[in-house]
């Protein structure tokens, strides 16, 4: 199983595996918008063991974290959020979830100086929430009543992000003082078309929102 | 002529443009009214009021409007470039283009229109137009830096590496100072500009850029990625080892950063004197981190003999200890080579009976840890019996009923009992035994999708969809239908459309054929938005990777199964238009007064349907008119059922959206080439028929389908008496198997002596021998049923034959004999079953 980066021809299987397993789905140009705003936060799982059929195989994504950066954030903090996350079932207990998570959130701290990492999960969610919790360090920063179609709450997570080193080179540089943010996307709103509205959904954020691209 | 408004006309005028772009229809719709009360022929104003209406959904009253607006007033920029933006909305970009540049040699330096123009532009791949455009958008704003970077782009996409860097180049030169650390843009932007400089292929070059930005660049998985890349690609090999130790730090499950580490280290999985050391690598990073997959793993791939039996032994007995489910899947590719394929087994029938030595004296001790071990052994071997290349059954079963024994309420192993009863061709069974599995978790959609499948490979339309409809958004337009159309779910449209194939409802298929393709069309249309928007994002990188998967986008496997399918459809229906009304089909065949009775049941029927989808019609217009706003409305499916689809005049024109996309992108794909032939023929384009036998041929010299083509080609072109003289002559130059003058007999004959034990082969034979001759059909029918004697034929390919004899129209008995024949070797299969 390779952990990499989502490329825009693996969005047709990352989609596959989303509605095979989660029931929060989302169309092509809603992954598109996470691909093309934050290249650097997205990993998918291949399994590259299987012998291709044809030329044209896709690859087979068994599991990945669809990512991105809180483009207006409340608190003026940068900071990452999980959109969606899931492995499928026949691959679990090999780590994947956790090891998309990292790549994902180094990335986070690196690329974009996000200073924490947000996410929502069911409350029912055992071992979604063991992940986060025991696994990666998540710690519970509220709960947001009826977040879920069908009544259920949500956990709000967050991880800091601050001990993530944000400037190694090869050499090992220490990081140099830091910038502010963003330096485009400011512009005004501009409707772009997102997944459906509020689901029900395992490790996945509801996009409540209709506005989201700069 | 410019029609001037008075003052107060004018500022409405104003709130009509800014209404629009809020999206405040109605607002605007009353403004311009009042406008056009005092100024009927304003052409400005109607055609503001037209681009209103279309975004309201009145498209054609809306292109109305806008003619009668650019007759008032020829001369408006305005009313052209509304003209424009009304064809873009319809897809149709060549008019959109032409109305953008009248409007430009009105005003030619309008910003707006001019990036109206450049994204069309560049979705129609007019990279020339795009240059031009964005050139002039450049000098009319180059203080803006992402105008220079889209100039780059279009010199970019469009070949011209050279002028690209260029331009980045000389905006770069413009700044004053560095971009501070946090400029994304920037540091992007230099990114660009160095894969630029590698693609022209001057990779010391892009190595000595890349070392001056690298320190301060944000993307470090990339920038660490290129350089590691660069030195390798330069021989600078030490360096390169260094470069893809660093990437493996990061990320130690990525083979291509192991593929580059054993490169840069010249180390050769064909070299027997390598792997030894190769192994050695791969232990040393194992010894390193204890739940890394991949140094593990990949040994296996160029290990043999007893240093892969020690290595499978370790591996398997890491995975099976701790009970990870997918074990099989991720070794199930060795399988490939025999050997490994036999000390696999091996191996875990091994630990199976040592689990069996040890019995029941340790439980105590670790009691779940053991159990794991033993379950997971199991499970692998019943996965192991359960592959199709190393099938057995009965054993799959048998080890698979053992573990339920075990775990009664286990999904994972009813599932996979289900897949071994798909395998014996026990569809129904196994459908419902998934469907027990699913029960086992309902709150779990993995099971819940496969149940699904399942129940559409049993053809189960109405019951999978019940099964779908516990996790889709009932409440979309068209219920669970229609939130799987919205949430682009294809592999359930592809799955519906072939269980309706298979029950000969042709409308209902070629119904969710025409689904997936157009939700191709969609995907094609989604990055037109990112045509500007990556450009205020400045993720060019990412941006030129999505266009460049545009560029084949309908090369995926999802568009080819569906087109072929589609397809396949058309011919039919080219064939048979009577297909066309399949109430009418059934009919020839009764007696006259089973007829009648068969046609007043249809007639009702027929009634009934109606009345129910005038009923919800009525329904759903009180519900629409009770709620009517300005979002824009989602259009009633006056075809649900795909009969329109089916009643088309032209099946093999119809058949061309299909095909084109398939033969444009997926060249490699025979059956394309297959199906592609079949169409040309029927339309008499034998030359493009040629082609497409001749590019099977390439892809498989021995293709049946091919074979047989060539026969009824050679046939056909004998009965047409006059072709065009280039015709005939590329024809005469290219088209050499079978000979011009050959006895197609004979040549037949030969093809079934070669291949008497494929059956594949033998059907293709018969299906020749049958179009050169029908008088052979019996013939034909006794050596099909002979097939089923040949020990290599599939279960699939049975399944073929007993099509072909549905093609041939063979009498019920010939066919029962079949399926009885069939049956008995096949005892599960249903398909068998009358």
């Amino acid at each position: 199983m390779d952990i990499r980066l989502l490329r825009p021809s693996d969005i047709p299987h990352v989609q596959l595996a989303n509605i095979t397993n989660l029931p929060e789905n989302y169309f092509c140009k809603y992954y598109l918008y996470h691909a093309m705003s934050w290249p650097q936060l997205s990993y998918v799982a291949v399994d590259v063991s299987r012998p291709p059929k044809t030329p044209y195989d896709p690859p087979k994504i068994v599991g990945y974290v669809l990512a991105k950066m809180e483009e207006e954030p409340t608190d003026g903090i940068p900071h990452g959020h999980i959109t969606s996350l899931s492995v499928m079932r026949t691959h679990r207990r090999l780590g994947l979830a956790e090891k998309l998570m990292r790549q994902s959130q180094r990335a986070m701290a690196e690329t974009f100086d996000a200073k924490y990492v947000s996410l929502h999960v069911r409350m029912s969610n055992i071992a979604a929430l063991n992940l986060y919790k025991e696994t990666l360090g998540f710690s519970v920063d509220k709960v947001e009543a009826k977040y879920y179609a069908d009544g259920e709450d949500a956990y709000s997570m967050r991880m800091d992000l601050t001990n993530i080193p944000r400037d190694f080179t090869e050499d090992g540089d220490a990081s140099e003082g830091k910038d502010e943010g963003e330096a485009v996307g400011s512009e005004k709103l501009q409707k772009v078309a997102i997944g459906r509205q509020r689901g029900v959904a395992d490790l996945v954020e509801v996009v409540e929102k209709k506005e989201v691209a700069a | 002529m410019p029609q001037p408004l008075p003052s107060k006309e004018q500022t409405l005028f104003r709130s009509v443009v800014k209404y629009y772009e809020g999206k405040q229809y109605k607002k605007g719709l009353k403004a311009a009214d009042q406008i056009l009360k005092k100024h009927p022929t304003h052409g400005d104003t109607q055609a503001m009021k037209a681009l209103i209406l279309n975004s309201q959904g009145h498209g054609e009253e809306a292109f109305t409007l806008c003619k009668a607006a650019l007759k008032n007033d020829m001369k408006s920029h305005i009313c052209w470039h509304v003209y424009g933006l009304l064809w873009r909305s319809v897809k149709n970009y060549e008019e959109a283009i032409k109305a953008y540049k009248f409007a430009l040699r009105i005003e030619p330096g309008s910003l707006n229109i001019l990036r109206d123009l450049a994204l069309l532009q560049c979705q129609i791949r007019d990279y020339d137009g795009y240059i031009e455009s964005r050139r002039k958008m450049m000098q009319e704003r180059p203080q803006l830096r992402q105008n220079w970077t889209a100039l780059a782009v279009a010199f970019h996409l469009a070949g011209n590496l050279t002028e690209a860097e260029n331009i980045l180049k000389t905006y770069e030169e413009t700044l004053k100072q560095t971009p501070p650390k946090g400029d994304i843009e920037h540091s992007e932007a230099v990114l660009y500009k160095n894969t630029i400089i590698a693609e022209s292929g001057d990779t010391e070059r892009a190595l000595k850029h890349l070392d001056e930005i690298i320190k301060s660049n944000l993307d470090r998985t990339s920038a660490l990625e290129l350089r590691a890349k660069y030195l390798l690609d330069l021989g600078r090999n030490e360096e390169a080892e260094q470069a893809y130790r660093n990437l493996l730090e990061r990320n130690s499950e990525y083979r291509a950063y192991f593929d580059g580490l054993e490169r840069a280290l010249g180390l050769s999985r064909d070299n027997k004197a390598d792997v030894e050391k190769l192994a050695e690598l791969y232990q040393s990073y194992a010894k390193e981190n204890s739940r890394n997959d991949a140094t593990r793993r990949v040994p296996l791939d160029f290990l043999s003999g007893d240093a892969f039996k020690a290595a499978a032994d370790s591996y398997l007995r890491w995975k099976l200890n701790k009970g990870v489910p997918s074990t099989f899947a991720n070794i199930k590719s060795l399988y490939a080579d025999a050997e490994k394929k036999a000390i696999i087994e091996e191996l875990v029938l091994g630990y199976e009976s040592e689990k069996k030595a040890n019995g029941s004296a340790k439980e105590e001790t670790n009691g779940d840890k053991s159990d794991r071990f033993e379950q997971s052994v199991l499970y692998f071997l019943a996965q192991h019996y359960n592959y199709v290349l190393s099938r057995d059954l009965k054993k799959a079963n048998e080890y698979i009923d053992r573990l339920i024994k075990l775990d009664p309420k286990s999904v994972d192993y009813h599932q996979t009992k289900a897949r071994i009863q798909k395998h014996t061709g026990d569809i129904q069974k196994a459908a419902e035994t998934i469907n027990h599995a699913r029960e086992l978790d309902e709150r779990d959609r993995y099971i819940n999708t496969k149940c699904a499948k399942y129940q559409l490979r049993a053809n189960e339309n109405e019951k999978a969809l019940a099964t779908m409809s516990k996790f889709t958004r009932n409440e979309a337009v068209g219920g669970p239908l229609g939130d799987l159309h919205d949430m682009q779910c294809m592999w359930y449209l592809i799955e519906d459309g072939e269980a309706y194939a298979r029950q000969q409802k042709y409308g209902l298929a070629l119904k969710r054929f025409t689904a997936i393709a157009d939700i191709f069309d969609v995907w094609h249309e989604d990055q037109f938005d990112f045509h500007s928007f990556s450009l205020r994002k400045g993720q060019i990188r990412a941006y030129i990777d999505m266009i460049r998967w545009e560029d084949h986008l309908r090369n995926h496997p999802f568009f080819t199964r569906a087109a072929i399918n589609a397809v396949k459809i058309y011919l039919k229906l080219a064939d048979d238009p009577k297909l066309a009304n399949p109430d009418q089909l059934d009919l020839s065949k009764l007696d006259p007064t089973e007829r009648k009775k068969a046609e007043k049941k249809a007639k009702k029927e027929r009634e009934r349907k109606e009345k129910e989808e005038a009923d919800r019609k009525a329904a759903a217009a009180a519900k629409a008119t009770a709620k009517a706003d300005d979002e824009d409305k989602k259009k009633e499916d006056t075809d649900p059922n795909g009969e329109k689809l089916l009643q088309t005049k032209e099946p093999l024109e119809a058949a061309q959206r299909f095909l084109k996309p398939m033969l444009e992108h997926s060249t490699q794909i025979v059956q394309a080439q297959n199906v592609g032939f079949e169409v040309y023929l029927r339309s008499q384009r034998y030359l493009l028929a040629l082609k497409c036998l001749q590019a099977a041929r390439e892809l498989d010299l021995e293709n049946p389908m091919a074979h047989e083509q060539s026969v009824r080609l050679r046939q056909a072109l004998s009965k047409v008496s006059e072709l065009p003289a280039e015709v005939s002559q590329v024809v005469k130059d290219t088209f050499t198997t079978p000979a011009a003058d050959a006895d197609l007999t004979a040549y037949n004959n030969e093809f079934i002596k070669k291949h008497s034990e494929s059956a594949r082969h033998l059907q293709a034979a018969y299906t020749a021998r049958y179009a050169l001759d029908n008088s052979t059909k019996s013939q034909n029918e006794t050596d099909l049923i002979k097939t089923l004697d040949l020990s290599t034929i599939t279960f699939e390919q049975a399944e073929q034959g007993l099509a072909l004899l549905s093609e041939w129209k063979s009498e019920e008995k010939v066919q029962d004999e079949y399926r009885s024949k069939a049956a008995s070797r096949w005892s599960e299969a249903n398909v068998f079953i009358k």
